[in-house]
This record gives C-alpha cells, sequence and structure tokens, in this order.
C-alpha cells in the first residue's frame, strides 16, 4: 500500500509530463511549418530518392528521423544559433557553405526541437553503441584504414584535419547519437538512399562499424 | 506499311547511338557526384578535399600519358576495391558496394573520355 501510494504520484507526473512534450511536439511542428522549414527539408518518410538527379533536387538534409539522429540539447542550441555543419553548400562539391540558414528564437527552438525528436526511425537500436573515452580500432579504420577522414573534418591534437566535402564530424560527440551513425553504416539506403559517401555494407563487420560510431562519438 | 517499316528500322538503327549519348552523360553525371570531391570536377586530382592534410595526390585523369599505363580492368577493380587492391591509397575508396556494374562501366567509359586515351588493352 505504501509502495502504491509512492507509485501513484509519480505515474501522474509522468503522464503530465508527456502530455506536455506532446504539446511542445504540436507547437513545434506549427512553428516548423509557418516558419517554412518544409520547403529545404522533408519530414514524411520513407525516404523517395531513387537518382542523382533525385538526390540534387533537395535543398537540405531529410529530418524525418531527426530524433533518432541528433541529440536534443544540441538541436535546440543549433536551432537558435545555426552555425554551417557542412563546410561545402548542401550538395555542392566546389561552392563553400555561405551559412545564413534560418534562425529560430528562443520560445520556438526548444518546441521546434521536441516535434524533431519525436521523428524517429525503428532501425535505430538504443543502447547499441557503447561509448567509451577513447575507441582505438575505431580510431584506427577511421584515419587508416578507410577514407572517413579524406571527407570529414574531426578533431586532433593540433585543432582539426580531414576533407570538405561531408559534413563535419567535428562536435559529432555533441550532435549525433552514437546509435545512429551505427543505424547509417548498417543500413545506409533507408537513411540516403543516394549520396556522395560511399556504402561500407560488405566491406566493415558489424564489430568495426559499432567501433567507428564508438570513435565518431567521442569527438568534441 | 513501308512507312512503319522504316521507322521501326530508324528506331533499331538508332538505338545504340541513343543509348550510347545516355550512358557518356551517366559518366560525366556518376563522376561529378561520386568522385569530384576528390577528383575535382574536371579530373584533374583537384577536389574540394585535397586541402593540405590530405595524405596523397588523387590521380589526375587528364594525364594522357599515364592513363594509357592502365587498363580498364585495372580502372574497374580500384573502382570496385579501393585504393589498396592497386597498392594505392586507402583514401581512393571502395565503391564496389555503392555503383551498380553499369555505373561502373559508365564511369570507366568517361574517364577514357577525359584522357583521351585507351589504356592498355588485357
Amino acid at each position: 500500500m505504501k509502495t502504491g501510494a509512492s507509485v501513484f504520484p509519480a505515474l501522474i507526473l509522468l503522464v503530465m509530463t508527456s502530455s506536455l512534450a506532446r504539446a511542445d511536439a504540436a507547437a513545434g511542428q506549427a512553428a516548423f511549418e509557418s516558419s517554412g522549414c518544409q520547403s529545404c527539408h522533408y519530414t514524411q518518410g520513407p525516404a523517395t530518392e531513387k537518382t542523382i538527379a533525385d538526390q540534387l533536387a533537395k535543398k537540405g538534409p531529410e529530418l524525418w528521423y531527426a530524433g533518432s539522429k541528433f541529440q536534443r540539447p544540441w538541436l535546440e542550441t543549433w536551432l537558435a544559433d545555426p552555425q554551417p555543419i557542412r563546410p561545402m553548400k548542401f550538395n555542392s562539391v566546389m561552392e563553400p557553405n555561405p551559412g545564413g540558414h534560418a534562425v529560430l528564437s528562443a520560445d520556438q527552438a526548444g518546441p521546434v526541437a521536441d516535434y524533431l525528436m519525436s521523428l524517429r526511425s525503428d532501425m535505430v537500436v538504443d543502447g547499441a553503441v557503447k561509448v567509451k573515452k577513447k575507441n582505438l580500432k575505431g580510431k584506427l579504420i577511421f584515419i587508416k584504414k578507410m577514407p572517413c577522414s579524406g571527407c570529414h573534418q574531426f578533431p586532433t591534437k593540433k585543432k582539426f584535419s580531414g576533407g570538405l566535402s561531408g559534413p563535419s564530424l567535428i562536435g559529432a560527440g555533441e550532435r549525433l547519437n552514437p546509435d545512429w551513425i551505427l543505424a547509417y553504416l548498417r543500413e545506409p539506403k533507408v537513411f540516403k538512399p543516394v549520396k556522395m559517401m560511399p556504402v561500407f555494407v560488405g566491406v566493415l563487420s558489424d564489430k568495426d562499424m559499432k567501433n567507428v560510431a564508438a570513435h565518431v562519438a567521442t569527438f568534441k | 506499311m513501308s512507312r512503319l517499316f522504316l521507322m521501326a528500322l530508324l528506331i533499331v538503327a538508332l538505338g545504340p547511338v541513343f543509348t550510347g549519348a545516355a550512358q557518356a552523360a551517366d559518366g560525366k553525371a556518376l563522376f561529378g557526384f561520386y568522385c569530384a570531391q576528390c577528383h575535382g570536377t574536371e579530373g584533374e586530382g583537384d577536389g574540394p578535399n585535397v586541402t593540405g592534410d590530405f595524405p596523397v595526390d588523387p590521380r589526375n585523369f587528364t594525364e594522357t600519358a599515364e592513363m594509357e599505363k592502365i587498363s580498364d580492368a585495372d580502372i574497374r577493380n580500384v573502382i570496385i576495391d579501393g585504393g589498396p587492391i592497386a597498392d594505392k591509397s586507402p583514401m581512393m575508396p571502395p565503391w564496389g558496394k555503392t555503383l551498380t556494374d553499369a555505373e561502373i562501366e559508365a564511369l570507366v567509359g568517361y574517364l577514357r573520355q577525359l584522357c583521351n586515351c585507351t589504356g592498355k588493352t588485357g
């Protein structure tokens, strides 16, 4: 009886919290749509791109699995103060990213982050990647065995290194969900059917993919 | 009836021409999307990834003399399995799980256009 009495208020609190989160997500969706975000980002999965032309017609990254891909604290901060993630303009090989992504007010950033975090993919397995302070196997694959660093900037002892054509991975530890990185390596075509990055399925073992995801998750 | 026959003949005769043109266009589009990031939009080995940090010089496909030394099979193998299959850098990724056989053939054809050469046979 005593246990029941303490569980009951906790349950009410849980129901209230999840209702509030839903309300914020609904407000966020309204803000997302009224701000015109959908003119560059689609939010309905699954992915439909079939050709290079389909991919090049997109103006910005798809967001239909944003809640599985991003970490919420980073997302809310970024929406209010967006800094370029890609050194090059989206879908461009040669044109540098000019920045200038739309900025949301502090009032809007939270609810829009809630909305985007509600967009999830069931291909992402929670807790699949164990992140430690270091993952030397993943590091070796990332910088030596595979060409990851050829296209992605990453932090080094000096400052940073790496190529420019892919999204920067500086700060990826705060930005990306490690379980999504693994899911993307395992099933790239679910998320991005046509993309400039090679498919590593059948090239890297599942263990290697976990190590790479865990290593990327250490990037500050 | 004879007009229909002539039209059919024309379609059969021009089919390979149209297919060839489409394949060449695909090769260029594929190159621009996948390869230009390191090899440059003109294939001169100077894509945006080739910064001071890049550990190797991506191949310049317009160097006819160098491209003459390698066969179509050599090119195909490196596209499929990456640089290490030819004792080159792992910075050249393995594209075999990304591209179809037809796309790889289109790329080989486009590289031969860029070098204006046929390469060694066999």
